[in-house]
């Protein structure tokens, strides 16, 4: 049996006063595609920072077998600003930054690298173009070849297919199925149905971890959510079945 | 009419050229962070700390370079240790410094006994008046400024750039910020007593802006920055030679016009003036 690559143990975080995780625990192993889902403000998001090391849980710790600067992340909104004067090629070149010391400036190497996921992910015609003029799904696409460009251990993407046209997920789709030969993957997602194929077990986060294994049923769903919910429903979030009581 | 040429026979004339291509080439790399990082406000705050710290160190019978060095880099280094998850941003805490750090050198100031110069003239320096000492001193402060910012300018860029995936990749972001403000402090501080307040604040803020409407790229940005700032600074002072202007507002407002003209033509060509940190973009 193999040893999980991350384990979280007890994570407990809020903002402010707020209770946001409370005593989560998971494990995730080193071929996983795990999808983390959950209704809004449930705490999907902040289970990710704390996990990348961005936020510092009020208690419970993250045991990680992974190198500091190895964890690869696609954010939701892009936290950058996009009036920056830098080229698409820029941003992507940035990913590699984790693997180099303070002071050393991009080789070859780098750039070679890049460019071969720059065409991977079919960015080589906006390569030069400003970050502020690609679309949403290409300024996606972008994020993720700036997270592969530091060759993670681990891929963490926050809502990936929210708003991407269909040559983007499609690309998306290929990707994520390659990496995941390697290397674990994490998707937090409102719609499993875009990347169900490859998911191999399901986390529901509603301040608590709710369930935890490879298969959803309806039982536990309405647990997470509080009241009943359709599996299958492109898109939307969380579409109510019945009739609250 | 004498010729522009003529001019330079003067020593004064050529002081001015010199350190106001010192100052241009500082500003145009250190402004260009500065306005893509939206830190017009704090360079401002920045220097009238400093003049705490002038009051202070002349009220002790110290150079007040000193005291206004010292201080401002106590201030950027506090704010580069301010957790920005916690702070929303920074201007509350330069409004506070800017007023604070007047109060405590007009204090001072006035504390001192015997002779109390006029220490606004430190704030509002004249290009005209620049020695030959102080020449050399921005010399070394530019040479260091940049020599660090050069070293860590990956870094640097990453982090201004993005801050949360910078943070995620294991660079040492406080650090990096923290040296950034740094050099912008040293950089205002340095060049207001030289050439004054109001026109440190035009290179930091005109050149970095004109350049970004032209290029998309940050060295193409910085490079074109630093001779936008060169040229307005060159024209500035010829204009001010031939129609008798004051030398510093002439700088400024030629800069200003040309802010213009390049800003109408790219609002002709529908471009660029959305890539501009301080429209807010659709």
């Amino acid at each position: 049996m193999t040893e999980p690559l991350l384990q979280v143990r007890g994570l407990t975080f809020g903002y402010g006063r707020e209770l946001v995780l409370d005593h989560v625990d998971l494990d995730i192993n080193p071929r996983d595609f795990l999808a983390v889902i959950g209704p809004n403000g449930g705490g999907k998001t902040t289970l990710i920072k704390a996990i990348l090391g961005l936020l510092r849980p009020w208690s419970g710790e993250v045991i990680s077998r992974i190198p500091r600067g190895q964890m690869g992340y696609v954010p939701q909104f892009s936290t950058f600003d996009r009036s920056f004067p830098l080229r698409v090629r820029d941003v992507v070149l940035m990913g590699r930054l984790g693997r180099r010391g303070l002071l050393r400036r991009y080789t070859r190497e780098d750039r070679d690298d890049v460019e071969r996921i720059l065409e991977r992910l079919k960015l080589l015609d906006v390569a030069r173009s400003h970050v502020a003029e690609v679309s949403g799904g290409q300024l996606q696409r972008v994020l993720i070849a700036r997270a592969l460009a530091g060759d993670p251990a681990i891929l963490f993407l926050d809502e990936p297919t929210a708003s991407i046209d269909a040559e983007s997920r499609e690309v998306l789709r290929e990707i994520l199925e390659e990496l995941n030969q390697r290397i674990p993957v994490v998707v937090v997602t409102h719609d499993v149905t875009s990347i169900s194929p490859m998911v191999q077990r399901i986390a529901c986060i509603n301040r608590r971890l709710f369930y935890h294994g490879p298969e959803l049923d309806q039982d536990v769903l309405e647990e997470v959510y509080g009241c009943p919910v359709e599996l299958v429903a492109h898109g939307v979030p969380h579409r109510v079945l019945h009739h609250h009581h | 009419m004498p010729s522009f040429l003529d001019a330079l026979s003067y020593e004064f004339v050529r002081n001015a050229l010199m350190a106001g291509v010192i100052a241009s080439v500082l500003c145009g790399v250190v402004g260009t962070f500065v306005v893509v990082k939206r830190l017009a406000f704090l360079s401002d705050g920045l220097s009238h700390a400093a003049f705490g710290g002038m009051g202070i160190c002349y009220f002790l019978g110290i150079d007040p370079l000193l005291g206004a060095v010292a201080l401002s880099l106590a201030a950027a280094v506090g704010l580069g240790s301010v957790n920005s998850e916690t702070v929303r941003s920074y201007d509350t805490f330069i409004g506070v410094l800017w007023a604070v750090g007047m109060a405590v050198g007009i204090v001072f100031l006035y504390l001192a006994p015997g002779y109390a110069p006029n220490l606004m003239t430190y704030l509002f320096g004249n290009i005209l008046l620049v020695s030959q000492r102080d020449i050399v001193l921005i010399l070394v402060f530019a040479v260091v400024v940049l020599g660090i910012l050069g070293l860590f300018f990956q870094g640097i860029v990453a982090v201004a750039f993005d801050e949360v995936f910078a943070r995620v990749q294991g660079v040492r972001v406080r650090l990096l910020m923290t040296l950034l403000l740094t050099m912008i402090a040293l950089t205002v501080v340095v060049l207001i007593q030289v050439v004054g307040i109001i026109l440190v604040v035009a290179l930091l803020t005109i050149p970095p802006v004109v350049a970004l409407m032209l290029f998309k790229d940050l060295r193409g940005v910085m490079i074109s920055s630093v001779l936008v700032g060169v040229g307005i600074t060159l024209g500035g002072l010829m204009l001010s030679f031939y129609y008798d202007l004051p030398s510093g507002p002439a700088i400024i407002l030629l800069g200003a016009a040309l802010l213009a003209v390049v800003f109408a033509a790219k609002k002709l060509t529908g471009e660029a003036p959305r890539l501009l940190p301080m429209f807010r973009r659709r």
